[in-house]
């Protein structure tokens, strides 16, 4: 296949069908593990590591796997690889692991995972399952750090790095922290509680609605702009010819 | 007396003030998905229930009695999801076998409970408990379930017919009705303190 | 116990659990379904975009493309 044709399954993943924004999967650990920044960015991390393997060996198998059974087949390799994760994870990052909590094992269950082995890697190759598989992995981390970011940002007024990823330094940026020389503190708990992470979905949806909505407007005006267009000159032309022919018969008259 | 008294708050806890949904995050996909109708968002909720319910009382002792003496805890995602998934299919051999009219309002929703998050979330947290407790987790949880998702049917029945702006429509709108529910039912926080009754 | 013992039973737990979950996901999917509610889909497949929902919704469409291409594979023949 040409350059062209491969680089839409990596590009498209990250804001077209953005899996999270647009199509509205895996909102489980987007509200679960959302109120820190640094532990979305971890999640989304693990994420990608299992739907990219996952993506290989159900690619590279897919002509083995019987029709009838491959929904079994794509639950075990999928379990497979989330048991690795959670091995590897729990060793060398072991905050990481304790913060995520059951959310690593709750891959398993995870809408996109599945969604992706069904729809793309059990019927294409093993390369552009990779590409795919990568940029689901880079959307989903993406679209959960946004929202991270703000439930982070809001909730707490700081940003924390190091807690969850002990080998970075620990730093708190103040961004909403108290004003100096004042008790005041302009941070909203209610965004890093649990309706926090609905709240800040669901207007990150409506905002992204919102965005396509005007972009159908702006199309259909477009079409309205061209169709009006195509009938004036059909009315001008239509004009134009009754006006020659009713000259045409005034000079036959005469 | 006094573990049954702890048993009966434990399911109070674990279905309105630690509700699946709202506070653990637990099933948000077929949340948004089938609440829709208050008639399916039932059906899925008791699908849900009753094969939470079933799960946890075949998974704890597959944990406890197989897993734990052999050393093979790491194995508890992949059997537990294998377990559900078999457990799924066995009950929706039964139900399509045995009763057309069961079949009927809970048969196509059976085989979208394999990848449920709440199945798996209840019974893998369900690891650090005794058996008590993790049955009043997996009743609760189920109560909880069914609570929450005919709550919400009910009130995205008179959302489609209300006047939200164009951008809110469809799931926004039902994420943030959600939210607002879940500040309610933040109110509740703190009213039972099941403290470490029942963790091994 | 030795420790390949242990990995000999999990290998085994594992393996046997597989056997049960594509056995019972056989016999599920070659149970005919009851009189009145042969071919329902979820309760609405068409907006909810839920992997879950996809499971059915795919196998459908899977058949679908099958029983077309082998239409028209006929059609060709003829």
């Amino acid at each position: 296949m040409e350059k062209s044709k491969k680089l839409p399954i990596f590009l498209d993943p990250l804001l077209k069908a953005n899996p999270l924004f647009v199509m509205v999967l895996g909102t489980c650990p987007a509200l679960a593990v959302t109120t820190s920044f640094e532990a979305a960015i971890g999640m989304g991390m693990l994420f990608t590591f299992v739907v990219l393997f996952s993506n290989i060996i159900i690619s590279a198998l897919r002509k083995v796997i019987p029709d009838e059974i491959r929904t079994p087949c794509f639950i075990v390799v999928i379990a497979t690889f989330v048991t690795i994760v959670k091995i590897l994870s729990s060793t060398f990052l072991p905050e990481l692991y304790s913060t995520l909590g059951v959310f690593v094992s709750l891959l398993v269950v995870n809408c996109i995972v599945l969604g992706r082995a069904e729809a793309f890697a059990s019927q294409n190759t093993v390369v552009d399952s990779i590409l795919d598989g990568l940029g689901n992995g880079v959307g989903y981390t993406w679209a959960i750090g946004a929202i991270a970011l703000v439930r982070e940002v809001l909730g707490t007024g700081t940003l924390t790095f190091g807690k969850t990823f002990t080998f970075i330094p620990e730093t708190t940026l103040p961004i909403l922290a108290k004003f100096p020389g004042s008790t005041f503190s302009a941070a909203m708990p209610v965004f890093r509680s649990n309706a926090g992470g609905f709240l800040v979905l669901g207007i990150a949806l409506a905002i992204i609605a919102a965005i396509e909505n005007e972009k159908k407007r702006k199309e259909k005006e477009k079409e309205k702009a061209k169709v009006a267009a195509a009938k004036a000159a059909a009315a001008k032309a239509a004009a134009a010819k009754a006006m020659a022919a009713s000259e045409a018969a005034a000079e036959g008259g005469k | 007396m006094s573990y049954i008294i702890s048993f009966i708050l434990a399911i109070v806890s674990y279905m309105v003030i630690d509700n699946v949904i709202l506070s653990r995050y637990f099933g948000i996909c077929s949340f948004i998905g089938v609440s829709n109708k208050i008639k399916s968002a039932v059906s899925m909720g008791i699908a849900v229930a009753f094969v939470t319910i079933l799960a946890a009382l075949v998974c704890w002792p597959i944990y406890t009695f197989i897993l734990v003496p052999a050393k093979m805890e790491y194995m508890e995602t992949i059997v537990f999801i294998l377990v559900i998934a078999s457990l799924v299919q066995i009950v929706g051999y039964f139900i399509k076998k045995k009763s057309p009219t069961l079949y009927r309002s809970l048969g196509i929703y059976l085989p979208l409970i394999t990848t449920n998050c709440a199945v798996l979330g209840v019974v893998e947290s369900n690891m650090a408990f005794d058996f008590g407790r993790s049955m009043a987790n997996a009743i609760g949880t189920s109560l909880g379930f069914i609570l929450v998702i005919f709550l919400f049917a009910c009130i995205r029945g008179r959302l489609e017919s209300s006047n939200t702006p164009k951008a809110f429509k469809g799931v926004p709108i039902a994420l943030i009705v959600a939210g607002i529910m879940a500040i309610v039912f933040m109110g509740l926080s703190g009213l039972i303190d099941l403290g470490s009754w029942g963790v091994i | 116990m030795p420790r390949e013992a242990y990995i000999a039973i999990a290998i085994a737990i594992v393996v046997a659990l597989v056997a049960i979950f594509v056995i019972s996901f056989v016999v599920y999917v070659k149970t005919p379904a009851p009189k009145g509610c042969e071919k329902k889909r979820g309760p609405n497949c068409e907006n909810c975009e839920q992997a879950s929902c996809r499971f059915y919704s795919y196998a459908e469409e899977r058949e679908e493309a099958k029983k077309k291409a082998a239409e028209t594979n006929r059609k060709d023949q003829q």
